[in-house]
């Protein structure tokens, strides 16, 4: 547990996300490679030592170190839709929860595609997203997954009025046919 | 056993000092300090209540959460897929779904009893019914719900993991437990239960450090940056902006006072003076993220693992330190 919580540490240090000098940097670095290395996760995938290490970390739920929210508060991420008709009409829609406690996870969810630096993992999971969409749109030819970020206006910026702000970091575009019983199909 | 004496070739009838087993012998009394059982209490009925609303708050959207092709959010075969590269032994609702299918269940059913399952498992840990069997069941259910939905799970599943892992391990049932009641098992040895406490409490202290630290090292925490982003964040944004401008001067306050109480936490919760002052503290602020933010989970596992961990115990060493003070006042 300790290992995996100063392995995050050293990995927010070495990102250099903290205020403190970058010339420390590769110091953090080789700490974070050394807690990784303890932790058998340099070993190969299918090593048995890492994946018992790996299997004993998430039954015990400490895989994901502490620090929430920290060094600092990161911007949330934002996905719309537009649903594109054959006579031309084009629908916006977010995706749809339930609740609220579904609503924190897709939240969750967002933020895991917008860190995702794997391109085509990042199209596989928008195009689930999309594929319930269309689902509920079905007359939809095609349906754009944009996906960006909302830059929050600091307290000063929000005292002279300003909002929050959309900002575009990528867009898919997806059609799918009419496939009952199979798994979304571009 | 091996010793050192002080005085060397000195001929002297003194016993010699043993620094290694004085050393063990006081990690091993700390360690090993005999304890009740009402933590034990406390973990088991606060992770029930847990486990049971956390069954409820996902009731309407488990079928889109897990259903192999869902209607709603990423298929659970994605998130298993990923897992079974970091390691196939990892246990998931995929399991879960192959084996009901061996004896004839459709995932639909399997999905329902695995959800039922879950909620009666939470509801027998607050009767103490069953205590060991429930514990695991919880456990064991929750881990595949938070590892085939990885990608839509957050802190709280992390923290129930631990809570329940512990609690699965701990030695139960507790005395206010049916279980106990019913079958009348001999009591627990004290000492075991002060380990596993110890234990809990070690973790705790590990939490809150590496989290308030690493707060501390981000400049936002310090001016009211963080805490500002923080409550105007989506989903997190229940308070409106004009209530977050009239309190905005409170704001790098708050934030000093987040990144203290963490990164204090691990010194200051041990001493008699300090302990129940930090734990109020702790339990307060995660109050205020329950309600200020919405993440009404996530504080409930954080005040049930705090209290479990540092409450029995704390008004009971801060009303002893009260009496000794006023006897010594009394007495000069």
């Amino acid at each position: 547990m300790l290992i995996v919580s100063w392995q995050q540490t050293f990995w927010v240090l070495a990102e250099g996300f903290t205020s403190l000098p970058h010339s420390l940097d590769r110091h953090w670095r080789k700490a974070e490679q050394l807690t990784t290395a303890a932790l058998g996760q340099t070993l190969s995938l299918s090593n048995p030592v890492r994946q018992g290490i790996t299997a004993y970390i998430h039954a015990t739920g400490i895989e994901g170190g502490y620090g929430f929210f920290a060094p600092s508060v990161p911007d949330s991420y934002k996905l719309v839709f537009e649903l594109h008709y054959p006579d031309g009409r084009v629908e916006y829609e977010l995706p749809h929860v339930a609740d609220a406690a579904t609503g924190l996870r897709l939240s969750t969810l967002l933020d895991q595609i917008g860190r995702t630096e794997y391109d085509p993992l990042r199209e596989v999971m928008l195009k689930m997203l999309a594929y319930s969409m269309w689902e509920a749109h079905p007359d939809a030819s095609v349906i754009r997954a944009v996906f960006g970020f909302v830059a929050l206006p600091t307290a000063e910026e929000a005292m002279e009025g300003k909002t929050e702000s959309y900002y575009f970091l990528y867009a898919y575009d997806f059609t799918f046919r009419e496939r009952p019983d199979t798994a979304p199909a571009n | 056993m091996r010793t050192i004496s002080l005085f060397g070739s000195v001929p002297t009838q003194r016993q010699p000092i043993k620094f290694g087993g004085l050393f063990r012998g006081q990690v091993r009394d700390f360690l090993f300090s005999p304890d009740s059982d009402r933590w034990l209490s406390l973990l088991r009925i606060g992770l029930g209540i847990e486990i049971v609303l956390y069954s409820l708050s996902l009731r309407e959207d488990w079928n889109r959460l897990f259903a192999r092709n869902n209607t709603g959010f990423l298929s659970r075969e994605l998130s298993e897929a990923i897992l079974s590269i970091q390691s196939p032994f990892v246990p998931r609702i995929g399991w879960m779904v192959s084996l009901g299918e061996q004896v004839g269940l459709s995932e639909q059913t399997t999905l329902l009893l695995a959800w039922l399952l879950l909620f009666g498992s939470g509801s027998l840990l607050i009767a103490g019914v069953f205590c060991r069997s429930s514990a695991i069941a919880a456990w064991l259910l929750h881990l595949c719900a938070a590892k085939s939905g990885e990608y839509l799970a957050y802190g709280m599943d992390n923290f129930t993991t631990i809570g329940l892992f512990y609690l699965m391990i701990a030695p139960l049932p507790d005395r206010y437990a049916l279980d106990w009641k019913i079958w009348k098992r001999p009591r627990c040895d004290p000492q075991i239960l002060g380990f596993h406490r110890k234990v809990l409490q070690f973790h705790l202290c590990a939490i809150y450090f590496f989290g308030g630290i690493t707060k501390c090292l981000g400049a936002g925490w310090w001016n009211g940056n963080s805490m500002w982003r923080a409550l105007t964040r989506p989903p997190f944004d229940i308070i409106s902006i004009q209530t977050l401008l009239s309190w905005k001067a409170a704001l790098p306050i708050l934030g000093i006072a987040v990144c203290l109480i963490e990164t204090g936490f691990p010194f200051f919760i041990w001493p008699k003076t300090t302990r129940l002052v930090w734990l109020l503290s702790i339990l307060a602020m995660h109050v205020a993220i329950g309600f200020t933010m919405g993440l009404y989970l996530f504080s409930l596992i954080m005040i049930v693992l705090g209290l479990a961990a540092f409450g029995p115990g704390a008004v009971v060493l801060w009303q002893e330190r009260h009496v000794a003070q006023r006897a010594a006042s009394a007495s000069a």
